[in-house]
């Protein structure tokens, strides 16, 4: 992992990826880009390097189980670290994210102390 | 339920079928019945009043958006300010110190003076204090507005179910009840806020409009 990791953050409400975005710059992450739907994520992160993606799961175009699968089975994309910050909550879909191979799976409404452990946490794994 | 008999298990196409003839039959009399009752009418006061609850839905989306997007902007800008105020504060309190740190050498301060630069040194560690507490209060403030995208789902949800439940209330009604003969939607006297006002003509958009409508009138 970079001195300066770069997140990408996906999620189709601005709301939530600007609260996102703030909690990681307080957190020491002010290095991130943001796209609204797996689609304009996946083009992303072929274009250009990233670190580190925190995503939603219910999106239009491509949610995020399929931007996570698309990620993992791209060899230059696969180990990527990928959390997950959603709504839904039913048990199958966390254990579909993981099955997937999602890194953390966070559920909204969440707090910056959940954010960062999480985040620190596939931090420390990664490093 | 006695008209229903088991059906045979031996042949399952012939089951199916039979199984489809039976909803078929079902619908039919189904239909028949709510022309009969004058269930149709309703069913169509149902059906026309759903595209207005979507918009009512998508409006309040709309806006609760807006003010989530308004707060946020509002905590950036007081982010900012506090920023500066800090980083103020900072400086004046490292250069206090060193007029501090001088003046208790010698005597080119009074007692007095003394004081207040303690004092004004002691000021500038506790404004640092209550930048810190501010950040803290405008990250809760921020994390609040996560309601717009939690309540935006949820509202989309029932948006998604309004739309399917109209669709199959539209198909019952084009079956049960002919077109000449279908009630024309009442208009609500007072709407309250218009939530699609570029699909109408009779209503205006924005203030510059109302503006606009009273110049042409002369007002």
């Amino acid at each position: 992992m970079t001195a300066d990791p770069r997140f990408l953050i996906v999620d189709d409400f601005s709301t939530m990826r600007r609260i996102v975005r703030n909690l990681l710059k307080e957190i020491g992450y002010g290095n991130a880009e943001e796209a609204e739907d797996g689609v304009v994520a996946l083009s992303m992160l072929k274009a250009s390097k990233f670190d580190f993606v925190v995503s939603d799961i219910n999106m239009p175009n491509m949610n995020g189980f399929e931007l996570l699968k698309n990620v993992r089975s791209d060899d230059s994309l696969k180990s990527i670290p990928f959390l997950m910050v959603t709504a839904e909550a039913k048990k199958e879909d966390i254990v579909q994210a993981a099955q997937c191979g999602a890194s953390g799976y966070i559920v909204k409404p969440f707090t910056k102390a959940t954010l960062e452990e999480k985040v620190q946490k596939i931090m420390t794994k990664q490093a | 339920m006695r008209d229903i008999d088991p059906a045979p298990r031996s042949d399952p196409a012939e089951s199916d079928e039979s199984i489809h003839h039976r909803i078929g039959h079902l619908t039919r009399t189904l239909h028949n019945a709510l022309r009969e009752l004058g269930y149709d009418r309703e069913l169509m006061d149902a059906r026309d009043h759903l595209p207005d609850a979507r918009d009512r839905l998508a409006y309040i989306a709309r806006v609760t958006g807006e003010a989530a997007e308004k707060v946020l902007n509002a905590v950036d800008r007081a982010r900012t300010v506090q920023q500066e105020l800090t980083e103020q504060v900072d400086s004046l309190r490292s250069r206090w110190q060193a007029v501090a740190a001088y003046a208790a050498g010698g005597r080119s301060c009074t007692p007095a003076g003394k004081q207040l630069i303690d004092e004004t040194c002691e000021f500038f560690a506790c404004v640092g204090g209550q930048a810190d507490r501010t950040n803290v209060i405008l990250t809760d403030i921020m994390m609040a507005q996560d309601f717009h995208d939690l309540t935006g789902q949820v509202i989309h949800r029932v948006v998604a179910l309004a739309q399917l439940l109209e669709e199959q209330l539209l198909k019952l009604v084009i079956e049960t009840s002919p077109p000449e003969q279908r009630p024309r939607l009442d208009q609500f006297k007072f709407e309250g806020p218009v939530v699609a006002p570029e699909a109408r003509d009779d209503v205006v958009a924005d203030q510059k409009g109302v503006d606009d409508l009273l110049a042409s009138l002369g007002f």
